[in-house]
């Protein structure tokens, strides 16, 4: 029965976003065979994540001019001979070998070359009332708005740090949510860190200016060293409750006031989608700015395993323009190993380039370690296993404090999300140990969640 | 200047928990007592295993050994609970004739130490567990079985020893690297946080067992890793809600064919285990395998377990595993565990090989233990157990 669903391919890539596009389109045009493998609907990624094919989108999404890279990016893998698996979960890899499920059947894919560029998760940082309906990650509203065409609510206000918050309040107000104010945990200060990136960086710099016109426009303030407290509401948000920060993301209890909404976008940032990296053996560092773990590469994207290549996010975040840059890159180091080309050194001084103006914006939005002091005892960390602050606490003191541990002492991290969204944010909000890296998370196969009967057809390597 | 104690558990396992837990209630409350773990507390075997509390019949003493435990178990969840605690029975299961006649046999068994079974037909277990596959001719019910958490337990036990004595201090991260003595006597431990005297050393580091063993002059005790790969669903998806294993795990896991644990080239082999859990989700067992530590998914075994939990469970085939892990058992060489002191060297105790009945069996290994530490008359007969049977 699983004979016949094995593809053959000389590349195979996972992820359908920027850099992965980046890279098949190069792979395509200089005639290797290549698959795509894509949990979304269509192409894009996350951020240039497109309606399902079919529906009707107004098309008012406002978009800043960058974007229109990754419109003719789209344009070109459309019409590049790449096979494109959508709705596809990689669920098991070694080199050369990926197993993935599509539509409730197993698959694999049998590739000389393994491009990773599955992109990376929102960093969920709990407050109280964080898991009320209508409380939802930047990225989620994303997903609704830009890849739905649902409108969410009426009025919103959205919270974190960092540059995503920005194309957030867009979407939001393109939706035509009322955006009640837009807090930027970081200070005004901090984020000028950012500038020597941004400044050197026509591309990011016209960005800046055209969000600030967007907010502008639509009379949405700002608010530096601001930051969500906790939501209320019954049944689902209806009151959020803001205040001020001081330096190290401490909330400043007394600053608080209330606000009238229905939706919350809390957006403190992304996280690097390193398990498949993981699981392959590739070498990964922990990315002290990013507040996470990313995979190693050397100055062409090449891992630490021999054909295995990463780009984009799992080497560390840092937005659609590096992840294009990177994938790029990777792929004319894919195919100096098919080949034998060299790697033109334009290319590689791009993408260098890139990665260093994302690397000062990370450094000015990193998270604020005292974000973690809004979750109160009674908080849930761990929303698929239900696990309270207060447990996960008293699950350190006496188990021990290490990831491991605070997992088998409160079960935190073993639902069905694996910890990815509680683990980057468990070791510091339960040992209280904002500044220590947290433990490499411990990979299992299924890498997703599969159907079991997927595990037990998986087609022999 | 070295830390003093009175008596250091190393292992924080279910074993070495429920150790600290009987000891905290069997000596005085002065008693200075320390838990030492290589890593986290329930880290190792005790957090990556099944959580079944089995009552196995073979005969009057293994009867005495397991239903006590399981009652121990009991009683530990009325005064504490938070750990999953699920008296849900167990169903014996059979798709084989062969294996059907074993119903009676077992039921027999049950019946001779004074207990009860019940055989089912195909409706009454269709009425029982609707979600297993139509075809089966019935089961055998168990009703004394139960399931736990088992690394949510260990938190219990330590709360339970706090109860007793205050002073119980629990050190995770904390690796022994020495075991001091001399003239035939225990001194005391190295660890990773400084040297500790105390005249007491119980071990009950499972699979690691004989390393510690070695560190105290030992012979090598006859324990060995015995993996087996687990599956565990999503939530709210479980088919089953008893506790349901093959009638042949019997003797696949228990039974009494020599097994040589020092070959290189066993296969393994797996009969079902399925455990309903709390929050819906279904563990996946069971299969079994000498490879030494190796903790590596056997990819083959992890199939055929679950192709045989779908042909009881057809249901399983759409749910969604989450995640498959591997842990090792400490099987030792007669299939029965180790409790109680070393003959050669005076203070060196130890509690360990339960290979797959380590969490069921912990409350009454603890107690055994503490009760011969005390010098108090034992529960149930502890001969059986003595580690003296290895003693050269």
């Amino acid at each position: 029965m699983s004979a016949d669903r094995v593809l053959q391919a000389d590349v195979g890539i996972v992820g359908a976003g920027p850099a992965g596009m980046a890279a098949a389109n190069v792979l395509a045009a200089a005639g290797l065979r290549v698959v795509v493998l894509d949990e979304g609907h269509r192409a894009g990624g996350q951020i240039f994540r497109q309606l399902p094919v079919g529906s009707h989108n107004a098309g008012a999404i406002a978009e800043p001019p960058s974007h229109h890279h990754g419109h003719a990016l789209l344009a070109t893998f459309d019409q590049s001979r790449v096979t494109l698996r959508c709705g596809a979960s990689v669920w098991d890899a070694r080199p050369g070998r990926l197993w993935f499920e599509q539509d409730g059947a197993s698959w694999l894919l049998r590739c000389r070359h393994i491009v990773l560029a599955p992109g990376a998760y929102d960093r969920c940082i709990p407050f109280p009332g964080w898991t009320l309906p209508g409380v939802l990650t930047a990225g989620a509203l994303q997903v609704m708005v830009r890849g739905f065409g649902i409108v969410p609510g009426k009025r919103a206000i959205v919270a974190g740090s960092g540059p995503l918050l920005l194309p957030t309040v867009t979407a939001l107000l393109s939706a035509g949510v009322h955006v009640v104010a837009a807090l930027e945990a970081s200070s005004r200060w901090r984020a000028l860190r950012a500038l020597p990136g941004v400044l050197g960086n026509g591309a990011r710099l016209s960005e800046a200016f055209w969000y600030a016109r967007q907010l502008l426009k639509a009379g949405v303030r700002l608010r530096w060293g601001w930051t969500i407290f906790g939501c209320e509401g019954d049944g689902r948000v209806q009151r959020a409750i803001i205040g001020k920060v001081d330096r190290s993301g401490r909330p400043r209890r007394e600053t608080a006031q209330t606000v009238d909404v229905d939706v919350v976008g809390a957006g403190f940032g992304l996280v690097p989608s390193i398990e498949l990296g993981l699981h392959l053996g590739c070498t990964s560092r922990w990315h002290e700015g990013g507040a996470g773990h990313a995979l190693v590469v050397d100055a062409e994207q090449r891992t630490s395993v021999e054909n295995v290549f990463a780009a984009g996010e799992i080497c560390g975040i840092g937005g659609a323009e590096v992840a294009m840059a990177e994938g790029h890159l990777a792929a004319h180091a894919v195919l100096h190993a098919v080949r034998g080309t060299a790697v033109p050194v334009a290319v590689r001084k791009k993408a260098r380039r890139e990665r260093g103006a994302a690397d000062a914006m990370l450094r000015a939005f990193a998270p604020l370690p005292g974000l973690h002091e809004l979750a109160q005892a009674d908080t849930v960390v761990c929303r698929c296993e239900d696990v309270t602050l207060a447990t996960a606490q008293a699950a350190a003191a006496l188990y021990g404090s290490s990831l491991r541990a605070i997992k088998v002492g409160c079960r935190a991290g073993m639902g069905p999300c694996q910890a990815r969204i509680c683990g980057p944010s468990l070791q510091a909000l339960a040992g209280r140990e904002p500044t220590r890296a947290m433990d490499l998370p411990v990979v299992q196969v299924p890498l997703k969640a599969v159907r079991s009967e997927t595990i037990v057809n998986a087609p022999p390597a | 200047m070295a830390e003093t104690a009175d008596l250091i558990v190393v292992g924080g396992g279910i074993i070495g928990c429920a150790a600290v837990q009987h000891l905290a209630q069997l000596l005085p409350r002065s008693t200075r007592m320390v838990l030492c773990d290589r890593g986290a507390i329930a880290g190792a075997t005790s957090g990556s295993c099944m959580g079944h509390l089995m009552v196995t019949p073979d005969d009057a003493q293994e009867y005495a050994f397991t239903a006590r435990s399981v009652q121990l178990w009991r009683e530990l969840n009325e005064r504490h609970g938070g750990f999953d605690y699920n008296p849900t029975g167990a169903l014996y299961l059979a798709d084989d004739a062969a294996d059907i006649e074993l119903f009676a046999v077992l039921r027999q068994q049950f019946i001779d130490c004074g207990d009860r079974a019940d055989i089912l037909d195909a409706k009454q277990l269709r009425e029982l567990e609707p979600g297993l596959a139509f075809d089966l001719p019935g089961a055998l019910f168990y009703p004394g079985d139960g399931v736990v958490l088992p690394m949510l337990a260990c938190r219990a036990m330590l709360q339970e020893a706090r109860l007793h004595n205050p002073n119980v201090s629990v050190r995770p991260n904390c690796a022994i690297f020495g075991v001091r003595r001399a003239h035939g006597r225990v001194l005391g431990v190295d660890t990773a946080m400084g040297p500790i005297d105390a005249p007491i050393v119980v071990n009950a580091t499972g699979v690691w067992a004989p390393d510690l063993a070695e560190m105290a002059g030992q012979p090598r005790l006859p324990i060995y890793p015995r993996a087996g790969n687990l599956a565990i669903t999503g939530h709210h998806v479980t088919p089953i809600k008893t506790q349901l294993l093959e009638v042949s795990y019997i003797r696949f896991a228990h039974g009494t064919a020599k097994v040589d644990p020092t070959r290189t080239d066993d296969l393994g082999g797996h009969a079902v285990n399925m455990q309903p859990q709390t929050n819906g989700g279904c563990l996946i067992g069971s299969t079994r395998q000498f490879r030494g530590m190796d903790r590596t998914l056997n990819r083959e075994l992890l199939h055929r377990s679950l192709l045989r939990a779908q042909r009881y469970a057809p249901g399983l085939a759409a749910a969604p595993i989450v995640r498959t892990w591997v842990g090792l058992r400490p099987f030792s060489i007669d299939k029965h565990p180790l409790i109680g002191p070393w003959p050669g060297l005076e203070g060196m105790w130890i509690a360990a090989g339960h290979e797959g009945l380590g969490i069921s069996l912990a409350p009454i290994t603890g107690l055994l233990l503490a009760q011969q530490i005390a010098g108090v008359k034992t529960a149930i007969d502890h001969r059986p157990y003595l580690p003296a049977r290895f003693a050269p």
